[in-house]
């Protein structure tokens, strides 16, 4: 395959993870965040010191990255879940760029010049792999009690109180699996890259995940899977236009939230049994057209 | 001694800086309780508008700056007009006026660089470097200035929205806007107005962020500090804003100063998590009772 | 019969202004209370009080025996208290059978692991739970609506979806706020037979708060009067009718 275009696919693959567990958190539970590139920046962090530094196993710093990131994630949940939506965002915003400023600083792990050497670990067979199963689970979990409890606390927080729904736990479940998917994310990206560097996992790392979730379409993991596609492939393809890629980026952000706010997929979700619905759909419309014109020409009438 | 009051005057005149742009979050906040994030593109755009008039266009300092004010100002509008109005319209959560607002700092920030280029570049100078000795302190001019101005133009404001009446109809859209629309504010204007504001605010802070230090189109970010300004006061408080503005300024001087000047930017963060989490609503901020 | 929801001496304040003072009054096992009183009386106050949605400035509720005061909503919900709203409060944007099911998950224990891993435990509860939902669907009469997304049901089914989200939690007392607001007669009449039936088939206790006078005295075993905060009279209906003071601050007031 043309290096280039695998690469393309690599990076989607990567980000896809970080945007499903963002959609859960988004999409699901209602809640907003712009810190979750601290969750990646947290994860390509643990799994590279387990990888390049204690030399173990890719797949055991895959699961430090998971284990840190939703760990971190939980004591975050439990000094900010119980503030107001906005404040929420807000305070997700302050620890992702604190996080971001902390790794600057340290210098054991390459400060803010980076970390260069991190073993090439990352494969397209095993993003897709984890793409497969990220998918999988997210699918499995939303339409379960638990899944759908985190649902009710979006739809309506009182209603889903009383109807003996623990609110601050589901919310906190869902920030944690949403930061462990993250974290996984950042440990792809870095033994990808081969390089991590705190200016990767910046606030406007955490506003392209976001936005790749609205565009997809809230509530819908088919949406997040597309938007992840879509919105990788896309700056690359203005890449001929260089300089005005971000430019049109930023235009393309407004004119979704003024046209389009309910993203691709707008609530709908592609399952198999979405798309047989969909084709039985189609193939009753054509017999009870067929029915018609039958009738029709039982009455004599000119069929057309 | 000495230098702790060096460095509180240090603070004091970066913090009154921080306290015009913190106010532009604040105002914007007040009316449509949403961040808003293009806020830092548009002191930056500030600080090219003041660059380019003194450089490609001559002007003496003075008309360069109102050239700056009243540029931002107008681009705050048009920016509201363009990606916030079609939101109000709808009545869209709070959620779209913020990713609308960073896809308008994306914007923003990218069109300078696509334009212009990424450089950085130095203000000509305007007064001299050197500074007014009082005593052991030593002010620089330039500080002394931003301070003034910033004082004035807060002072300015203030009386704006406490006796005028446009004020007035600021004042109750901020704590109710559709009561207000219903007893006969024209909210449109209002919102025109607030947007207006802040941003002629963000057009001065612009210029004196960028003689301080210099301009590039990534300024914006570092204006991030005033929004933390703007929470740490309490989000939606006029004073809140500049008394969180100026404790900022104090706070990271004296955090760099003793320190080290790398903790700088981490102390505001630091700062943002530690209110979010024992006091959400800020220094001067009112607690909200929930209504079920 | 003893008392399975006990109220005693339950004030709030709300600043300086008192929504709720020194209101005392029992549910009977199996029994229907109604709240009445006119609009400001503080009976929501009361309710978002019993379900743990206010903090109670001073006073207690007993349910059961157990003192349920300040307890957070989602477990006295779990002791068996449930309840509607007077601004109905579904999960709009789902499905009128995924509202019901979504409700029903105190009924399953299936755990995280389950979940994701579609384990035995979770397909044979989750059935269960289907099941469960569709039955309540079929006793409410909205078995034929369950895939209508909540938000486009006429008015009327709004509230008996909200009453079958309720009944999905298994509640030993059901707390209504006023369930016939926006109803025409017809449908008023419905109402009543329904809280009757589910009260039998459920074995239910009931709290209501309800303007609509008939409804109450046809309904109720006994009714608890609100005024300005205060309880201006317990009894039941007959009473009530009789009672000068109610007649004055509520009856007669031309409010209904």
């Amino acid at each position: 395959m043309d290096a280039y275009l695998e690469g393309i696919i690599m990076l989607s693959g990567i980000n896809l993870i970080a945007v499903l567990g963002l959609s859960l958190l988004t999409g699901f539970a209602g809640l907003f965040s712009f810190g979750h590139a601290g969750f990646m920046a947290i994860g390509a962090y643990s799994a590279a010191i387990v990888t390049t530094i204690f030399k173990l196993p890719f797949s055991l710093g895959l699961a430090a990255s998971a284990i840190v990131a939703a760990g971190v994630s939980w004591l975050i949940g439990r000094a900010t879940l119980k503030l107001k939506g906005d404040y929420f965002c807000i305070a997700t915003l302050g620890f992702g760029e604190a996080i971001r400023l902390i790794l600057d600083n340290f210098q054991g792990l390459g400060g803010a010049r980076g970390w260069p050497g991190i073993p090439p670990h990352t494969a397209l067979w095993n993003i897709l792999l984890l793409d497969v199963i990220g998918v999988v689970l997210l699918a499995h979990l939303v339409r379960s009690r638990h899944g759908r409890n985190m649902i009710a606390v979006r739809e309506e927080e009182l209603a889903a109180q009383v109807a003996g729904i623990d609110t601050f736990r589901y919310k906190m479940m869902a920030l944690v699996i949403s930061a462990a998917y993250a974290g996984v994310a950042g440990a792809l990206l870095g033994h990808y890259m081969t390089f991590i560097q705190p200016k990767m996992f910046s606030m406007v790392k955490s506003t392209e995940l976001t936005i790749i979730v609205i565009f997809g379409g809230l509530g819908s993991i088919s949406g997040s899977v597309l938007g992840a596609v879509v919105l990788t492939f896309l700056p690359e393809l203005l890449r001929a236009v260089d300089k005005w890629r971000l430019v049109v980026y930023g235009l393309a952000v407004i004119g979704i939230m003024i046209g389009r706010p309910r993203g691709l997929m707008g609530g709908f979700e592609l399952t198999p049994s979405s798309v047989k619905r969909w084709i039985a759909d189609r193939k009753d419309a054509k017999t009870a057209k067929a029915d018609r014109m039958a009738e029709d020409a039982g009455n004599g009438k000119d069929v057309r | 001694m000495s230098q702790f009051l060096q460095q509180m005057i240090n603070g004091l005149s970066i913090g009154s800086v921080y306290a015009l742009m913190a106010v532009g979050y604040s105002l914007v906040y007040s009316i449509m309780n949403f961040s808003n994030f293009a806020h830092g593109g548009v002191i930056m755009f500030g600080a090219y508008f003041g660059f380019f008039g003194m450089t490609m266009l001559k002007l003496p300092f003075i008309a360069a700056f109102a050239l700056a004010f009243i540029g931002t100002a107008v681009l705050a509008v048009v920016i509201e007009r363009i990606a916030y109005k079609p939101l109000r319209e709808r009545s869209a959560p709070f959620l779209y006026f913020i990713i609308s607002a960073m896809g308008a700092s994306i914007f923003l920030e990218n069109i300078i660089i696509a334009t212009i280029g990424p450089t950085f570049r130095t203000y000509p100078e305007v007064w001299s470097r050197s500074s007014i000795a009082i005593g052991p302190l030593a002010i620089g001019r330039l500080d002394l200035i931003m301070f003034g101005v910033s004082a004035v133009s807060l002072t300015a404001l203030v009386l704006f929205i406490d006796k005028t009446k446009m004020g007035k109809a600021i004042q109750a859209s901020a704590y109710n806007m559709k009561a207000a629309a219903l007893m006969g504010v024209n909210t449109d204007r209002v919102v025109m107005i607030v947007f207006a504001l802040g941003g002629l605010l963000a057009g001065i802070a612009g210029v004196f962020f960028g003689m301080k230090y210099t301009v590039y189109p990534q300024i914006g970010n570092i204006t991030t500090k005033s929004f933390v300004a703007a929470v740490f006061g309490g989000l939606g408080s006029l004073p809140g804003a500049v008394l969180g503005s100026v404790l900022l300024g104090i706070i990271e001087t004296l955090v760099a100063g003793y320190l080290s000047s790398q903790f700088r930017d981490l102390i505001a963060f630091v700062i943002l998590i530690g209110v979010l989490v024992f006091r959400p609503t800020g220094i001067m901020g009112k607690a909200t009772e929930d209504k079920a | 019969m003893s008392d399975i929801l006990e109220v005693r001496g339950l004030t709030k304040r709300f600043g300086g202004l008192a929504a709720v003072s020194e209101v005392d009054f029992s549910v009977r096992e199996g029994g229907i209370l109604g709240l009445i009183g006119p609009n400001g009386a503080g009976k929501t106050t009361i309710f978002n009080l019993i379900t743990g949605v206010y903090k109670v400035t001073s006073g207690t509720v007993t349910f059961q025996g157990k003192n349920i005061t300040d307890m957070e909503p989602y477990l006295i919900a779990d002791l068996g208290i449930t309840r509607t709203f007077q601004n109905i409060r579904l999960f709009k944007n789902l499905t009128v059978f995924e509202n019901v099911l979504t409700a029903c998950h105190a009924s399953a224990s299936y755990g995280l692991v389950d979940s994701f891993l579609r384990l035995p435990r979770f397909r044979r509860e989750e059935k269960a739970l289907q099941e469960k939902a569709l039955e309540l669907l079929s006793i409410l009469g909205l078995a034929d609506r369950k895939e209508a997304i909540a938000n486009g049901l006429p008015y009327g089914l709004q509230r008996r979806l909200e009453i079958t989200r309720a009944l999905a939690l298994d509640p030993k007392l059901l707390l209504l706020d006023e369930p016939a607001a926006g109803m025409n007669p017809d449908e008023t009449e419905q109402l009543m037979r329904l809280i009757g039936d589910i009260r039998d088939r459920f074995k239910l206790s009931v709290l209501v708060i309800e303007h609509h006078m008939d409804l109450v005295m046809k309904l109720c075993e006994r009714i608890v009067v609100l005024n300005f905060g205060q309880k201006l009279a317990d009894d039941e209906p007959d009473g009530i009718r009789g009672d000068k003071r109610v007649v004055e601050a509520y009856l007669g007031g031309g409010d209904e």
